[in-house]
């Protein structure tokens, strides 16, 4: 598709209007409607207390999902990578669910952190395995991303099947990204990491947008490939762990959105870093507001939700670029 | 002089204490939602049910809580739908309800009761205590004598009888679900209750209070008995296939296998019935 200079910003513009709208009606829907134009003390409340903090949570998750998915897909150079093929998700989900049903609750941030750090050692792991004799190759590193994910994934499979306990049904409802019991605490911590990756990557975005030239094409410009690389995967680290730290696994988001992204703008990182944060943020919070909204009382997991809109979309897409 | 002061000052103290009293038992509460279909029962059977304003979707007994409003599931409850029902105490318990739950609901200054009773012993004082909390002292102490009257009630014909008698010393399984087979483990007011009975529970064991069982351990250790619970509908139909794949076993192939009403699972006022029921079946011939 030829597109103009003007397109892109034309684009951003759009989905940045049509996100703005998007959390608007999110953040007034849910079990009762909050209408902004009569507010009493208890729509206040509501509104401070529950509504707010959910709706910050959804948009930094699906905003830090998106970025990751962004960031992985052009470091492998494959459309496919996203922050759960490589294991992270796999770690956060191992530790935090022990926590959940082993009772180890001793404060309320215990699962937050035990997910984070689950997430941290995993991609420290994948890391560590994917470096061969020229450095941290892709395929290696999407290689044992991919086997240390199927590993953690087994033994979290493992530890359900031998525990019928009281937290197994919260441990499955984290995994769904379930953010009904999500807390506005963890909003700054989080934010802090998310934006702190996020810099990274985007500090690094000239290397990112060599690197899915090839490893060849990206020294020849200048840049060191395995370098690069690192840098790229920590920042995309970082912002995962912090997202599902902060409500739980949510998948789909960190593959679909950038691809939906870069269909529409192109694939220059400096322009698709941020709208794949609007755009996966904006996309999990319409997800929260219809889980929560639709039978209600009872709540829809966002991260559910969240495929069920995404998917169709996806396939969608790609009937239209086959069709071209 | 100093007899006036002591005066005084006693009546100072007895003022104060009065206050400190007052200001340390809040009132009994009038809005209440129940996060657990026992608590529910509880609740319903202490004669508090006009005060209920919301329970979850899992609250099926007695049928007048059916037409509360609902707020959403045990595990994932509605926190708006809670905070939109002005409650003056949100009661839940810590078998089925996540302690994150609480957690949420103390942060957003909503005021909440945790029954921590577990096992059948337990039951009574954690009624006796949750009729405190709730201003309904009464009714929650012959709530609590009537539980330990059933408990007693089935204790007492036990003592001294040989294993072949009655229902003593079999050898039973209770069944939560069949496919895959979960059953009622070690630390459940289930094993408590068949202990009591007289029955011995082959899954006691076990590490978990409600195990996965493969079938070859139901086989390799023989039960007399197999209880279902009918926790669920259609229970019958759906342990067909299961009970077809222990048919070698002497208690399927003589039929020792008793439904059950699933007063049991709950910690509440059905316990009582409940009891009664388990000890009837413990009696199959």
């Amino acid at each position: 598709m030829k597109q103009d200079s003007g397109y892109p910003v034309l684009v951003a513009a759009a989905l940045c209007a049509a996100s703005l709208c998007i959390i608007a009606v999110s953040v007034a829907s849910g079990p009762r409607f909050l209408n902004p134009f009569s507010m009493d003390g208890e729509t206040c409340r509501t509104l401070l207390a529950i509504r707010l903090p959910r709706t910050a949570v959804a948009l930094l998750m699906g905003g830090a999902l998106g970025a990751s998915g962004a960031i992985l897909q052009g470091i492998f150079r494959n459309p496919l990578a996203d922050p759960y093929v490589l294991g992270i998700s796999s770690g956060a989900s191992l530790a935090a669910s022990f926590g959940l049903m082993f009772g180890i609750s001793l404060f309320t941030l215990s699962v937050p952190i035990l997910a984070f750090m689950g997430a941290i050692a995993t991609g420290a792991a994948v890391v560590v395995l994917g470096h061969g004799r020229k450095g941290l190759q892709p395929e290696r590193l999407l290689l044992a991303g991919v086997g240390i994910g199927f590993f953690l994934s087994a033994l979290l499979m493992l530890v359900m099947t031998i525990s019928v306990d009281d937290g197994l049904k919260r441990a499955i409802l984290w995994m769904s990204g379930d953010l009904s019991m999500v807390d506005g605490e963890l909003v700054p911590v989080g934010l802090l990491f998310i934006l702190t990756g996020l810099v990274l990557a985007l500090v690094r975005r000239k290397g990112l947008n060599a690197l899915t030239l090839g490893d060849d094409i990206a020294h020849s410009l200048g840049f060191n490939p395995t370098r690069e690389r690192h840098l790229l995967f920590i920042a995309a680290s970082l912002m995962t762990a912090a997202s599902v730290s902060l409500g739980g696994v949510v998948g789909f988001v960190g593959l679909v959105v950038p691809h939906v992204v870069r269909r529409h703008v192109g694939s220059d990182a400096s322009v698709v870093l941020p709208l794949s944060v609007v755009a996966g943020g904006t996309l999990l919070c319409l997800a929260d507001a219809i889980g929560r909204t639709v039978a209600a009382p009872l709540e829809l997991p966002a991260g559910v939700i969240a495929a069920l809109i995404g998917s169709p979309y996806f396939i969608f897409l790609l009937g239209q670029k086959k069709a071209q | 002089m100093p007899q006036t002061l002591c005066a005084i000052l006693y009546l100072f103290l007895l003022l104060g204490w009065n206050e400190a009293a007052h200001c340390s038992t809040p009132p009994p509460p009038k809005r209440i939602v129940s996060l657990a279909p026992a608590m529910t029962e509880i609740i319903f059977s202490l004669g508090l049910g006009e005060r209920v304003v919301g329970v979850t979707t899992a609250c099926d007994r007695p049928d007048a809580a059916r037409s509360k409003t609902k707020i959403g599931g045990m595990a994932n409850p509605s926190l708006e739908a809670i905070v939109t029902l002005k409650p003056d105490m949100v009661v839940m318990n810590t078998d089925g309800n996540p302690k994150g739950v609480a957690d949420r609901l103390a942060k957003l200054g909503v005021r909440t009761y945790i029954f921590r009773a577990r096992r059948l012993t337990e039951l009574p004082a954690g009624i006796r205590e949750m009729g405190r909390a709730l201003g309904a002292r009464p009714a929650a102490n012959h709530l609590a004598e009537k539980i330990e009257q059933a408990i007693r009630a089935v204790r007492t014909p036990q003592q001294g009888k040989s294993s072949h008698a009655g229902g003593g010393g079999r050898r039973a399984l209770f069944v939560i679900w069949p496919t895959p087979l979960i059953v009622a483990g070690p630390g459940t007011i289930l094993d408590d209750a068949m202990t009591m009975s007289g029955l011995t529970n082959i899954a006691s064991d076990a590490k978990v209070p409600y195990p996965r069982f493969s079938l070859e351990s139901v086989i390799e250790r023989q039960p007399d008995l197999i209880l279902i619970g009918n926790g669920h509908d259609g229970m019958k139909k759906r342990s067909k296939g299961f009970l077809k794949s222990l048919r070698t076993l002497e208690a399927v192939r003589k039929g020792r296998v008793c439904y059950m009403d699933d007063g049991l699972y709950r910690p509440g006022p059905r316990i009582p019935a409940g009891m009664e029921e388990l000890d009837r079946c413990g009696k199959m011939p």
